[in-house]
């Protein structure tokens, strides 16, 4: 019993032991928040109960200073006190519902990387300036101030050590009987060491006569004398004297660094006409928000589009964008049209990354699709075309524009087709899109 | 003794002295509390203890952790920081967050006071029991509830999944009623005759009298004079009637059996706790406005925040009191000011009414209400208590002579709490609300029609020869007096059809909204009070739920459950109601039915009220909604059949009638 118990139970519910309850799980209504403000709904259990509905139940606001006018627009309902909640709320507790908490994009493009195991790498395109970096690239002239005197000294410390060889082991080699300098010389070769045939001549000269027969053979003296290593030596001796040449001179001089913005502009197409009916329309809703938080939260700065068409197309804002409905016809390349023609003029390819996604229930008009839609998807170049079927009762008979879009693209491009019939199935929708692109950046 | 401890225990020794003034204060304010015991606790155990809904040991269920998780999440990801919690209790236990500032610690102790005085006040807590010893019932509960999910013979699921079924219905209770062992609660019939058998009895009757007329005869009459039915009466505590007539579903039999000592046992104990947590959540209004009042009252106008904590007590009153929507404590504050200026405003009035010359007809003329004003300002010395402190009249009975005593003996800090020489009335004179600045045109408001009411009712005696002996004359009590009374007796429902009118309504920018079909959202409908009122009304008359009752326990001669909604204008959230009746299956054991009435619009009506911009006009229809433990039917009644449950005279509609297509 206790605190742990319970969260553990908490956890638990919808999960095997409680798969009864799964049903009231609530993820609440993402469409909520705009890109830069995240709301991330928590796992609400929400036992259910005989209550209200919301809709017909209307309710109670607080102007701010003035009352509105009768007929004005109030947004989404205001919280309500005597509801959910702070069912047992003792007095005090913060009013209000939480269904909630904030996250930035980033985080939470972060938590659905780990959920999905994805990890969009965003590219950068657009140059926004070049700046100078640390001094770490390096020139072989300059001011003697940027001079690399470190390098210079391990030049020509690796120098020295190539140059250096036990001087005293060498002229116990030329005590060697028998052995004259011209042999020495040819072992010394062959042991690798770094000495010319002069100083060994010279060397030889200054040994006693006496000496010159110290060993009987070089097998003797390699046995008795100790080759002393240079790395030794050093440490023995220091470095009295380090040969630096003009070769080792190097001069640092600032790197320019590139910064490349990673720019994404995300077209939203959305399906208005008079066969997207509500529920339709929801779906499109909860799979585009997240996808619209995902990418703002990849990339440094993000950009929206936001089209509705039903057989001509045109702009709106995105506060619209989800509501909008019309009466007409669908034809689905007009917003394909009215994209190009957006992205040609404000989002040059070279310069931003393009996501371009559409939705509706597939109607489209004859031979659109094949004519003019798929030609378009790849005409205009972007990270990702996608296309969001809803069609929350299953597949109508003309609905076909998913599915032949999924036909002719395949597995392998740039081009994703999802499916989403309820709720239950945008986790899955954004997975299907999101990991299109990862292959392609990949690939 | 750790560091945390040692700090706990600093700040305590801190706040001795604001906890022991608080409750000094409130009671010179004429609050009656229970004793608080104040409990410093990290903000882990804060969050813990919220999660837990104020206290320590509740029975083990995945809420309180589901509830914590969310309490977490918001404090981290929010900055959501709680305050206070407080329990109903006697004592009643507070809890004080250690990270909370000192101006924070006082605004808590001074508005726990007050939530105290109510818990022990109101008429409404006192259904459940004067005198509540709800920890250690809480306690027992959670113990026993435990017991049961340890019990190897019990599955823990089962136990878990039956709290959940029981849950669902835990607002389906009669909570304006007293609390009874659903044992002891019968099934109306016997209540009935027991009421008559009672009501004969306060007649006083000789017995010839009563043999023969009231005789047995005549009382079975007054029972059964229709069919026996089962209930006799709706029964609107459903856990109560799943208590004593439900069955559980075997599963695996398929079959009905009978519950368990542990299963009723487990419904027993969440109806029990349901009734505990009601009277909560029917005075949340009156209960938090009435909290931030005299919080306000100590904290501000006597000073209780010392100047360099004022305004982070101002900021933290400002967020509490800020946050959108429909704000509790906002509406519940506005409506005791509201209270407090209209009663002493009706006082002020009254008295004038009675001065020789003035009638309701030339008020407006013959008196000078800025001159009442400045007449009704409190003397000075009550203004300035410390700087005319030798001026005080022992003998005036708005001051403390005992208390002036000890202050002049130095006993007291005047300087900290100059209120302490003060009495009841000194106070009331002192605090008056009608010249606050905040309320200074609250009194020339007053509209023809109040004083014509006003007027109505006065006696035509006593009259005053001036405005100033009247004003001389006036009660400065009178809006204390009767907000005790109120916070006595009310509850959120008659708190406000009692006292949101239109001119509190204009002045605090209240508006209806609805949901429109033409434009797919919602829509302001209407400033009028008497829509706010229904609004507000819909909303807190039984937890804001709509009343279903167990119509027959017999239907059909089937042994199956027939609920009724009673259909007040607003339609059941029928996927809900589903989910519900699929609970109550397994509680009641056998097929369960809910009589209900919705609204249809056809999409064809909307098309067309769309194009004119007119509202449709949806058809109300009678409906069965019937789960037998596998499916689910849901048919169309006729009318005659759902008449009785159908609203009358209760429209909670508030479009406009030029909407209506």
């Amino acid at each position: 019993m206790g605190l742990k118990d319970d969260l553990e139970r908490y956890r638990e519910v919808g999960e095997e032991k409680r798969q009864d309850l799964s049903e009231f799980i609530q993820y609440g209504d993402m469409g909520q928040s705009l890109p830069d403000e995240v709301k991330v709904p928590i796992k609400i259990v929400d036992l259910p109960e005989f209550a209200y509905d919301q809709r017909d139940m209307g309710g109670v606001g607080q102007g701010d200073g003035d009352t509105p006018d009768v007929g004005q627009p109030v947004g989404e309902p205001q919280p309500q006190p005597g509801e959910e909640g702070d069912e047992e709320g003792e007095p005090g507790e913060e009013a209000g519902e939480h269904e909630y908490y904030e996250m930035d994009p980033e985080e939470f493009a972060q938590e659905l990387d780990e959920e999905l195991g994805l990890n969009l790498d965003p590219k950068g395109k657009k140059v926004v300036e070049e700046k100078e970096g640390d001094f770490t690239d390096i020139t072989r002239s300059g001011p003697a101030s940027t001079l690399d005197f470190e390098r210079l000294f391990k030049q020509g410390l690796k120098r020295k050590l190539a140059m250096d060889f036990d001087e005293e082991y060498l002229k116990e080699a030329l005590r060697v009987d028998g052995w004259g300098p011209s042999t020495v010389f040819d072992w010394a070769r062959e042991q690798h060491v770094p000495v010319s045939r002069a100083w060994i001549e010279t060397a030889y000269e200054e040994i006693p006569a006496a000496e010159r027969d110290r060993w009987a053979s070089i097998e003797e003296m390699e046995a008795e004398v100790d080759r002393e290593s240079t790395a030794t030596r050093i440490r023995r001796e220091g470095v009295d004297q380090v040969p630096f040449r003009r070769d080792d001179e190097r001069y640092r001089y600032p790197e320019i660094i590139e910064e490349r913005e990673k720019n994404v502009v995300v077209v939203n197409i959305r399906d208005v006409s008079g066969s997207m009916r509500e529920q339709k329309r929801e779906l499109v809703e909860r799979t585009f928000t997240p996808l619209d938080w995902y990418l703002t939260g990849k990339y440094d700065n993000a950009e929206f589009v936001y089209i509705a068409h039903d057989a001509d197309a045109w702009e709106v804002e995105r506060d619209e964008f989800f509501g909008i409905r019309s009466g007409g016809g669908t034809r689905i390349s007009s917003a394909y049209e009215l994209a190009a023609e957006l992205l040609e003029e404000r989002y040059p390819w070279n310069e931003w990354n393009r996501y371009v996604f559409a939705a509706g229930d597939s109607e489209n008009s004859s031979n659109d699709t094949e004519e003019r839609v798929i030609p378009m998807m790849e005409e205009i170049p972007a990270n990702l075309h996608a296309y969001v079927e809803t069609q929350p009762s299953g597949n109508a008979i003309n609905a076909t524009h998913a599915e032949e879009v999924e036909e002719h693209f395949g597995g392998d491009s740039n081009a994703a087709v999802a499916y989403v019939s309820s709720p239950e199935d945008v986790v899955d929708a954004i997975y299907e899109i999101l990991s299109t692109e990862q292959e392609e950046v990949t690939a | 003794m750790n560091p945390d401890r040692i700090e706990q225990q600093r700040i305590a020794e801190g706040l001795e002295e604001p906890v022991e003034e608080a409750a000094n204060l409130a009671e010179k304010f004429g609050l009656d509390p229970f004793p608080v015991s104040y409990w410093i606790i990290d903000y882990d155990d804060m969050n813990e203890l919220i999660a837990y809904g104020g206290f320590q040991t509740r029975y083990p269920h995945w809420r309180w952790g589901m509830q914590y998780d969310r309490q977490q999440k918001q404090g981290q990801f929010m900055g959501g920081k709680a305050f206070e919690i407080v329990n109903n209790d006697n004592p009643a236990h507070a809890f004080l967050q250690e990270s909370n500032d000192l101006a924070d610690q006082k605004a808590v102790i001074t508005h726990v006071e007050a939530h105290s005085d109510f818990f022990k006040n109101n008429e409404w807590f006192g259904l459940f029991a004067n005198n509540p010893d709800a920890a250690a019932m809480l306690e027992r509960h959670a113990e026993t509830i435990q017991e049961y999910m340890e019990d190897p013979d019990i599955d823990r699921e089962a136990v878990e999944a039956w709290i959940d079924h029981v849950l669902c219905l835990e607002d389906n209770i009669d909570q304006h009623r007293a609390f009874v062992p659903a044992e002891a609660r019968g099934d109306g019939e016997d209540v009935e005759a027991e009421m008559v058998d009672e009501k004969l009895d306060e007649l006083d009757l000789s017995d010839e009298v009563r043999d023969q007329v009231f005789d047995q005869e005549w009382l079975d009459a007054q029972e059964g004079d229709e069919e026996v039915r089962f209930p006799a009466e709706p029964e609107t505590d459903v856990l109560a009637f799943l208590r004593n007539h439900g069955k559980a579903y075997d599963e695996d039999a398929e079959k009905a059996v009978e519950m368990t000592e542990w299963q009723r046992d487990v419904l027993e104990i969440l109806r029990k706790e349901a009734y505990y947590f009601a009277p909560q959540k029917m005075t949340k209004v009156m209960n938090e406005g009435w909290a931030a009042y005299w919080e306000s009252k100590m904290m501000t106008d006597e000073a209780f925040a010392a100047d360099d904590e004022f305004l982070s007590y101002a900021d933290h009153m400002a967020a509490v009191l800020g946050s959108p929507g429909l704000n509790p404590y906002k509406l519940g504050l506005q409506l005791w000011n509201y209270v407090e200026n209209t009663t002493n405003r009706r006082e002020v009035v009254e008295k004038l009414l009675r001065v020789e010359g003035v009638t309701w007809r030339n008020f407006e003329d013959t008196v000078d209400l800025d001159h009442v004003r400045d007449l009704l300002e409190p003397e000075p010395w009550l203004v300035d208590v410390v700087g005319h402190l030798d001026e005080l009249d022992p003998d005036d009975s708005r001051v403390d002579a005992a208390a002036l005593e000890r202050a002049h003996d130095g006993e007291i800090d005047v300087e900290s709490y100059p209120w302490k020489v003060l009495t009841y009335e000194g106070l009331c004179e002192r605090h008056y609300s009608l010249v606050k600045p905040a309320f200074r045109g609250f009194l020339k408001r007053i509209s023809q029609s109040e004083l014509e009411r006003i007027a109505r009712y006065l006696f035509d005696t006593d009259r005053y020869d001036s405005v100033a002996a009247a004003v001389a004359d006036i009660d400065r009590a009178a809006g204390w007096d009767r907000m005790r009374e109120i916070r006595e007796s009310h509850n959120d429902v008659t708190f406000l059809d009692e006292f949101l009118t239109q001119e509190f309504v204009d002045d605090n920018d209240y508006f209806t909204y609805e949901y429109t079909h033409t434009t797919r959202d919602y829509r302001v409908t209407s400033a009028d009070y008497r829509d706010v009122k229904k609004k507000l009304m819909l909303r807190f008359t039984n937890f804001g739920k709509p009343t279903v009752a167990v119509e027959d326990g017999n239907y059909e001669n089937r042994n199956e459950l027939l609920l009724a909604h009673q259909y007040n204008g607003v339609i059941l959230d029928i996927q809900q109601a589903r989910q519900t009746l699929e609970r109550v299956f397994q509680l009641w054991g056998r097929p369960v039915n809910l009589k209900t009435i919705v609204k249809e619009v056809d999409e064809h009506d909307v098309e067309v009220a769309r194009r004119r911009d007119r509202e449709p006009e949806p058809e109300e229809v009678g409906k069965l909604l019937r789960y037998d433990g596998e499916e689910f039917s849901i048919e169309d009644l006729p009318w005659d059949a759902v008449e009785g449950i159908a609203a009358t005279d209760i429209d909670y509609d508030t479009k406009p009638d030029e909407w209506l297509a």
